[in-house]
């Protein structure tokens, strides 16, 4: 019997379709009548970057079993690396006169460190955020694999790693920013990075919202894609039981690496395209709790399911966006007690809610028979009660 | 009868509140106050002066008090009595004690007699008299019976260099039996020549006290050294500098030692604190497969108790309780935070057994949660927690000093190791425990109740982690968040110690922790410190990725 | 000292310690090419781990492991390295991918394009379906392509671990403990099977079912605290007083 897989199965395709139509079509024309606004627009657009960080998360942890803590130090590096340049194209500043970014005039620095020249152009700012959250994938990566650190301990290391990280970007020696970080961004290209005043739309807010929807689009169709190849099929199997996959002729270590530096490439970009959005990002980025957010919209969404991983990453920003607002002081205690119910009862997310909820509904049913069938036990003539027949 | 009215004297000087001088000092001495405090000017002077042979510091106390002004002079019946009061600044009447017989001011009748401070005349002071206060009391120091307080006045006299100060602290060096106070005397002595002393004395001075190590006078000795080298070269003492530098790199070099035992100590300290945090940590983790990123909420837990009972006692029993609450908060923090572990466990972690990547997802939104609460109801600021006056303070080996807060936790740590293992390897529990960490359904189908020991065992694991936090209130803030700022370094501790595995995690966390302590020093800065440590362990589990102690297995995965 | 052609395999002088426990002991064990050996013993006489050992699961403390007529050393292999060679393993418990299907449990055994980029861009071309085809027939499974592996029956897992060794046609194969846990009719076939392979693969089988051994038997390797026994026909080793003293038991002591 033959067995024919398509590439690309029609559900998928649709939503992709519905997706790329919100994103591309009805929220830039909302826009433009000025139905959303700027800042608004913006949120939107800081969604869609956190979708896909969580679907670089979802590639490891869903589709590989490799729990990452740390996929946040790979945000963070593509940021900081699109920062750069960002921060060198503010402009001369009108309190310090020089073309430096503010925090090292602050320092007493006179000229630019060598390893920041290079930033002011575009296109090598482009490479670095790929390259450097790359590069680190991958020595990091080698350095684990290679030693078999899998499981909890992986993950442990992962954690450890990105609190380095938060403690090097804090210092001010670190030449990036401190503790205060990049912000105050002015123009990218020599256009206006940002509307004046903000109820206009001559800056480039729009760009960056569609840039974060066409990556969101392209990571989706790569999750689909790669899942369908035999690549994808090793993935899982290496999930589940990775010895034997090597015992198969796999070098399991080499698709482990693989899939980690693609992670942290794509957590990297999506990272640069949300620093324009968020308007700065310092050191905090690196701390442990950041990462560990990534893992809550994964978990709640959906971990292995395409789409569960963005739904789960928009609707608890979304939430927090709102809780923090109604309920300032008591938010965190909520949304923690929703991800403790969640993981604990419902652990494959809100994407098995389509299995969980006919199975939970049938229990219900079932209970509520068994109960009434006792009941009409009980009021049975042959026992000589009242005879309801 | 002195000597008691001295110890009693003693033991009453230490509990404050209590004026300096109720009960203290020699009749002589007293009576010589008395008169110097209605005589003239000059009769003072020369008093003072003689006051000094005695030594009696009594004399300090009450030259501080009449600098002060308070040192009152009471109308009595005609006339006027130098004394001093219960309560120098308070609004109420207070009692009054006479200067020269040290009893309470009592009427005909035997009542005593009560005056309100601000309506009474003190005694008066110029400014000589203050410059002789200062020398009665500078020259009093080292004849102190407290051979600490001998050391500090030695060094300070000697850095007056001043010639009759030097002569004071050689006549002192003579009959002084301390050797420590020795060395302080000698040291003074040199420094006074540095400055007084002629050529040929100053080099002796300088070379003396290179031979002292006197790290004390490295300041001075760099001063000279940098004064002769401006001079022109005929002026200059070549000796001098020859000396003075020699010395000086011979006290460097021994101050880098002083240094660096000091950090190996730190470091042993936070290790041992590591310690105490990750035993637990690796009970529950390695035992039970459950990786509880609550821990260190359970160290804060610990730490806010401590708090809480210093509150709660100081409330009942007023602020003599500081002194020793701490030994009810250490029982009650390894209770609460027992507790805690109890029911997160019942409530969250049961679940959680067989799925060890979620057990760290659920237990780290415990910890968010709990960091929230600890936020509403405590405040976002760390909160003071006050040390008993036991632990204040600290040894000294040469010129190292061992603080013994610090050497407390060290030894608490011990025992708790030792108390741990104990419970492991020659209890019944401990053995029930390792058979529940190896294979729970066995263990459950031999009779053992499987539940109930994991239960034992996650409290335990936590009220260590609270008992750490009663010891880091101790050393270190208590806030929110105290708990994640040592919650990746025991991380470590675990992962590189080895699982399950005592002797593991005791080697970890002292060479972690004196590591940390030791790049810190070393770098000037925590941070590379930190990073050195965690790459180093990652490189480490490239060549054992189990763990210093790794446990082998024969089974597929 | 060089292995002689004919051996597909060579174990020389090998050792291995557990934390003090002396698994395998100066073991030396030589196969010809398209044999099919047995190997019993009682527990803990290291037969799973002297699997271990060829498989490059676990690493010898000494001695030499040689495969193939290139003489490839195996100790200093790693395991997907070793299972390149040709060198397939069925393991004790059946251990298949459980949440994929039976048919890409053994599409992923095939031996092509096993890389990183190579397995992206890898497409099912007829004689590789053809292939899988046949396997699925061999494992009489070829009516559950679509069921997930992890929902079979022991006995059908272990006929799937057995399908996904044959799919990559290896040149040794390792089976340890085929018959566990399958009814008498499964064993027989199993049996079948293994015989059916003789000649075109080299095979070791390791087991305890005697019935299914004296099936299968060619010569016999009788394995004792990690050294070789007895080698020989089942009936020379099944008559020999040492073997039957190391199975049972001392003969003057009390055996239930």
């Amino acid at each position: 019997m033959q067995f024919v897989e398509s590439r690309f199965p029609r559900s998928h395709l649709i939503t992709l379709a519905v997706l790329a139509f919100v994103t591309l079509a009805i929220v830039p024309l909302a826009y433009s009548n000025g139905i959303i606004a700027n800042h608004d627009l913006q949120r939107y657009g800081k969604y869609l970057c956190w979708a896909v960080l969580a679907t670089s998360l979802n590639l490891l942890w869903g589709y590989t079993g490799l729990l990452c803590l740390g996929q946040c130090v790979f945000f963070g590096l593509g940021g900081y690396a699109f920062g750069m340049y960002l921060m060198l194209n503010v402009g001369v500043d009108p309190v310090y006169k020089t073309s430096l970014p503010d925090f090292m005039d602050f320092l007493g620095y006179t000229e630019l460190p060598p390893h920041w020249k290079p930033f002011e152009n575009l296109g090598f700012a482009m490479a670095a955020v790929i390259c450097v959250p790359g590069v680190m994938a991958l020595i990091f990566g080698f350095l684990a694999f290679r030693s078999r650190i899998t499981g909890v301990y992986f993950a442990i290391m992962t954690q450890a790693l990105t609190f380095v990280a938060w403690i090097l970007f804090l210092r001010n020696e670190f030449t990036f920013g401190g503790n205060n970080g990049f912000t105050d961004f002015k123009k990218i290209l020599g256009a206006n990075l940002y509307s004046h005043p903000h109820t206009s739309t001559n800056g480039k807010e729009l760009l960056f919202f569609i840039l974060s929807a066409l990556l969101l689009i392209a990571t989706i169709s790569l999750m689909i894609s790669l899942t369908r190849t035999r690549f994808g099929k090793v993935q899982r199997a290496i999930r589940d039981s990775e010895n034997r996959v090597r015992f198969s002729g796999y070098c399991t270590e080499n698709f482990k690496l693989f899939i980690f530096t693609l992670a942290g490439i794509i957590a990297g970009i999506a990272g640069a395209l949300w620093l324009p959005q968020a308007g700065g990002i310092n050191g905090d980025v690196f701390f442990p709790r950041e990462s560990l957010w990534v893992v809550v919209w994964v978990a709640v969404g959906g971990r292995g399911t395409i789409w569960g991983p963005v739904i789960g990453a928009i609707l608890i920003n979304a939430l927090k966006s709102w809780a923090q607002s109604e309920y300032e002081n008591t938010w965190i205690l909520i949304l923690g007690g929703i991800f403790l119910v969640i993981v604990i009862f419902l652990p494959g997310g809100i994407a098995s809610l389509g299995k969980k909820l006919p199975k939970w509904f049938r229990i219900c049913r079932d209970w509520i028979e068994a109960f009434m069938a006792t009941r009409k036990k009980k009021v049975d003539p042959k026992e000589g009660g009242e005879g309801t027949s | 009868m002195r000597i008691l009215g001295s110890i009693v004297t003693l033991l009453l000087l230490a509990i404050p509140g209590l004026p300096a001088a109720t009960f203290s000092g020699s009749a002589e001495v007293r009576e010589k106050l008395a008169e110097a405090v209605i005589s003239a000017e000059e009769k003072q002077i020369q008093i003072l002066e003689d006051l000094i042979e005695t030594g009696d510091p009594f004399i300090s106390k009450v030259l501080t008090a009449w600098r002060r002004g308070e040192l009152f002079l009471i109308e009595h019946e005609g006339s006027t009595i130098p004394a001093l009061l219960e309560n120098a600044d308070s609004k109420e009447p207070v009692k009054v004690f006479i200067l020269e017989s040290g009893e309470v001011l009592k009427d005909k009748s035997g009542k005593e007699l009560t005056v309100i401070p601000s309506r009474q005349k003190t005694a008066e002071t110029t400014r000589t008299l203050r410059t002789q206060f200062k020398k009665t009391i500078d020259l009093l120091g080292i004849s102190d019976p407290d051979p600490k307080l001998r050391e500090k006045a030695a060094f300070k006299l000697g850095s007056r260099a001043d010639p009759e100060y030097f002569a004071a602290l050689m006549d002192r060096a003579a009959i002084e039996k301390n050797p420590r106070v020795l060395k302080k005397l000698k040291e003074g002595m040199a420094i006074s020549q540095l400055s007084i002393g002629d050529e040929k004395q100053k080099v002796e001075a300088a070379a003396k006290l290179g031979e002292l190590r006197s790290i004390g006078a490295l300041d001075r000795l760099k001063k000279i050294v940098s004064e002769q080298e401006k001079l022109a070269e005929n002026e200059k003492n070549n000796d001098l500098i020859s000396e003075a530098t020699r010395s000086i790199k011979t006290i460097e070099d021994y101050k880098g030692w002083v240094d660096r035992g000091e950090t190996v100590f730190r470091g042993i300290n936070y290790g041992a604190v590591l310690l105490i945090v990750s035993l637990g940590l690796a009970i529950t983790f390695g035992l039970m497969g459950v990786i509880n990123m609550a821990h260190g909420e359970m160290i804060a837990i610990g730490g806010y108790s401590a708090y809480v009972m210093q509150k709660w006692m100081t409330g009942l029993y007023g602020d003599e309780a500081l002194q020793w609450y701490f030994l009810l908060a250490i029982p009650f923090a390894f209770l609460t935070a027992a507790t805690a572990g109890l029911l997160l466990e019942r409530s969250v972690i049961r679940f959680l057994y067989r799925r060890p990547l979620e057990s760290l997802l659920a237990t780290w939104a415990v910890s968010m949660i709990l960091q929230q609460c600890f936020r509403l109801y405590f405040g976002a600021a760390n909160v003071q927690v006050n040390s008993p006056d036991w632990l204040i303070g600290s040894v000294s080996l040469g010129d190292m000093a061992f603080n013994y807060n610090r050497l407390f936790v060290i030894v608490f740590a011990a025992i708790i190791v030792l108390g741990t293992w104990f419970l492991m390897s020659k209890t019944p529990l401990g053995l029930s425990i390792r058979a529940v960490m190896q294979n729970r359904d066995m263990a459950a189908s031999i009779g053992i109740r499987a539940s109930r020991v994991r239960i034992v065992t996650f409290a335990f694991g936590s009220g260590l982690a609270g008992l750490a936090g009663c010891f880091l209130s101790q050393i270190d803030n208590v806030g929110p968040e105290v708990g994640s700022k040592y919650i990746i370094d025991s991380f470590m501790v675990v992962v590189s110690g080895g699982v399950g595995n005592l002797f593991g995690t005791v080697t970890a966390a002292l060479g972690i922790g004196t590591a940390d302590r030791m790049l810190e020093a070393w770098s000037d800065s925590p941070v590379v410190g930190k990073v050195m440590v965690l790459s180093t362990i990652i490189v480490f589990l490239q060549v054992r990725p189990g763990g210093l102690f790794a446990a082998k297995s024969r089974s597929l995965d | 000292m060089s292995k002689l052609p004919e051996f597909i395999l060579t174990v020389e002088d090998v050792n291995k310690s557990f934390d003090g426990f002396k698994a395998i002991s100066e073991l030396n064990f030589y196969m010809d090419k398209g044999e099919l050996r047995t190997i019993i013993g009682p527990n803990g006489a290291g037969k799973s781990t002297f699997l271990d050992l060829i498989t490059g699961k676990i690493k010898s403390d000494s001695g030499k492991i040689i495969f193939g007529e290139e003489n490839h050393d195996l100790t200093k292999l790693r395991e997907y390295e070793i299972n390149r060679l040709g060198i397939a393993r069925k393991f004790q418990t059946p251990s298949v991918y459980e949440e994929h299907t039976v048919y890409d449990n053994i599409m992923l055994s095939l031996p092509e394009s096993r890389g990183v980029f190579s397995s992206i861009f890898f497409r099912l071309d007829s004689v590789a379906r053809d292939r899988i085809a046949e396997i699925l027939k061999t494992i009489r499974l070829q009516d559950m392509e679509r069921v997930i592996a992890g929902t079979l029956s022991h006995g059908q897992k272990q006929w799937l671990e057995i399908g996904m060794l044959l799919v990559q046609q290896p040149r040794l194969l390792l089976v340890d403990e085929p018959a566990a846990g399958m009814s008498d009719d499964e064993t027989r076939r199993t049996g079948e099977l293994l015989l059916s392979l003789e000649g075109k693969h080299s095979i070791i089988v390791i087991e305890h079912d005697m019935e299914f051994v004296r099936q299968i038997a060619r010569k016999v390797t009788v394995l004792h605290q990690g050294k070789v026994l007895k080698e020989g026909s089942m009936d020379s080793v099944q008559s020999d007083p040492t073997v039957a003293e190391v199975y049972l038991g001392r003969k003057h002591s009390t055996v239930a």
